[in-house]
């Protein structure tokens, strides 16, 4: 059997096709998904998600969504999704360097919630590219 | 030599009629200037418009400043008729996204319908203070499409004061950002640009400011105001209530027409029995099933609640899209009775202008005459 991705953003299809296998982050931790998989519907944390390709692991940095897995077909929404090797390594340090900045600077709980998400965000792009 | 001609030509002039007094008047102006036009009355001998006749060459300059104007308008018309696509485009573009959201929203409300759920984002609270997104586009020669807005906005403003609520804005747009920025006594909170196309990166920068505004309870309801986009020649301003999002809510049918996911479902503030309620209509419409036998992997409010910005975001994106589509479609048809207005000016003014020319040349043949007439 073979197992589907698809990989949707409100822009774009960023993935769509065949993979071997697949670990998805979810909100209570790391799932691995192999074909055959039980149909489970689960909400997709900010992380990586790492996708088998015939021996060769890729990245992707998934910004916070929703997946559906059902009979070998796997469905991803989420806001944003980068490839890890799209993504320009140095922007994504910079990124980071000024999330981190916003988080120290940041008063009240709006701006506190601001800011953990925009860093968070920022460490996910740069572990995208690091992690391969 | 050639002042001597010009007083032949004033004099030959007043024996015409009444109906050229105007091109006379404009003619006597050079008589005044007799050195700058000796220099130029002779190497322009040829062209029958000399610079003497400042009349006709107003006319003309006049003709070519329409003609180029006319191009101007002409060409922005056609780089709108190709956004159009583009913008179109980029609504099919965002349609498998929000096609499976919404289905896969739609069939977790039904198994969670009968569980009593709490979400952040659907709680419904006393509404004390309202948040307005304004949509607006960033360049204008687009007709009243920003005027219309703007006016949407105003009318729920002075609603919104009437009900004694508090409100504040979240602009987006250069239009409506100049147009708040110049009135300091509405309250804004956030200025934000849009660019030549909506990317979810931009949604996402106004959800995060929507989201985190009603979470931290600043505001209690946040309203978006866009231009929905109906047709090419219509485009109408709405006002959509965006949070709180209500869990039934979010129903359409999957048949395509997911771009009008919640259109179905209106909102509206009122007042009920001196009360603050929001009233909902919903359409229900029907989806088709899908697998049944689905486990949760975590508890359905951690679902919900990874689902809801993702909608959240969606709907806010495509309410950009269509308030671009709304601005391109309304450029093009500003711009194009813009051309066939031009089209129609400079029609009147080539005729003005050869008819002025003609009285000139049959003045010249006059003279002529005249002066063939006084040798003999």
């Amino acid at each position: 059997m073979t197992l589907n991705l698809c990989v949707l953003t409100p822009n774009r299809i960023v993935w769509d096709s065949e993979v071997k296998e697949i670990i998805l982050p979810t909100n209570s931790g790391q799932i691995g998904v192999l074909p055959n998989h039980a149909p489970i519907a689960t909400a997709v944390d900010i992380g990586i998600l790492r996708i088998r390709l015939n021996g060769q692991w890729l990245t992707m940095a998934l910004m916070g969504g929703f997946a559906k897995i059902g009979s070998n077909e796997i469905i991803v929404l989420v806001n944003d999704a980068e490839k890890g090797s799209d993504i320009d390594p140095q922007e994504a340090q910079q990124t980071l360097e000024i999330a981190e900045a916003n988080l120290k600077k940041a008063e009240g709980k709006r701006q506190t919630i601001e800011a953990n998400l925009a860093l968070r965000r920022a460490r996910t792009r740069v572990e995208a590219i690091n992690a391969v | 030599m050639s002042c001597s001609n010009l007083t032949m030509w004033v004099s030959s002039k007043t024996s015409l009629s009444d109906s050229t007094a105007l091109s006379f008047r404009s003619s006597i102006t050079p008589v005044q200037l007799p050195s700058n036009n000796s220099t130029t009355a002779n190497p322009s001998r040829p062209s029958s418009v000399t610079p003497i006749h400042c009349g006709l060459r107003e006319l003309r300059d006049r003709i070519v400043t329409v003609k180029n104007t006319q191009k101007i308008t002409e060409a922005m018309k056609l780089v709108a008729a190709a956004k159009v696509r583009r913008a179109q485009e980029a609504v099919v573009n965002a349609r498998p996204f929000s096609e499976s959201l919404v289905e896969v929203l739609y069939n977790i409300n039904e198994q969670l319908q009968t569980d009593d759920i709490d979400v952040p984002l659907t709680k419904v609270r006393p509404v004390k203070k309202v948040g307005l997104v304004v949509v607006t586009g960033d360049r204008g020669l687009c007709g009243g499409f920003n005027n219309a807005i703007i006016k949407k906005a105003e009318a729920r403003i002075a609603e919104l004061k009437g009900l004694g609520l508090d409100y504040t804005i979240i602009s987006v747009g250069k239009k409506g950002n100049s147009y708040f920025i110049r009135r300091p006594y509405i309250p804004v909170d956030r200025f934000l640009d849009g660019t030549s196309l909506p990317t979810a990166k931009e949604a996402q920068a106004i959800a995060d400011d929507v989201f985190s505004l009603f979470i931290s309870e600043e505001v209690d309801k946040v309203e978006l105001l866009y231009t929905k986009f109906v047709s090419l020649v219509k485009a109408e301003p709405v006002i959509h209530t965006l949070l709180p999002l209500s869990p039934k809510g979010e129903i359409c049918d999957i048949n395509g027409n997911c771009v009008d996911a919640a259109e179905d479902e209106f909102f509206r503030l009122t007042t009920k029995e001196g009360k603050l309620t929001v009233e909902r209509d919903i359409m229900r419409t029907k989806t088709t099933e899908f697998s049944a036998i689905l486990q949760f992997e975590q508890d359905p409010v951690q679902i919900l609640d990874a689902l809801l910005p993702l909608y959240l975001n969606s709907q806010i994106l495509r309410s950009l899209q269509e308030s671009l589509a709304s601005e391109l479609a309304a450029r093009m048809t500003a711009m194009s009775n813009a051309t066939d207005n031009a089209n129609e000016l400079k029609k009147s003014l080539s005729i003005v202008y050869n008819r002025e020319r003609q009285a000139k040349i049959t003045g010249e043949i006059l003279e002529i005459v005249a002066g063939a007439n006084a040798l003999t």
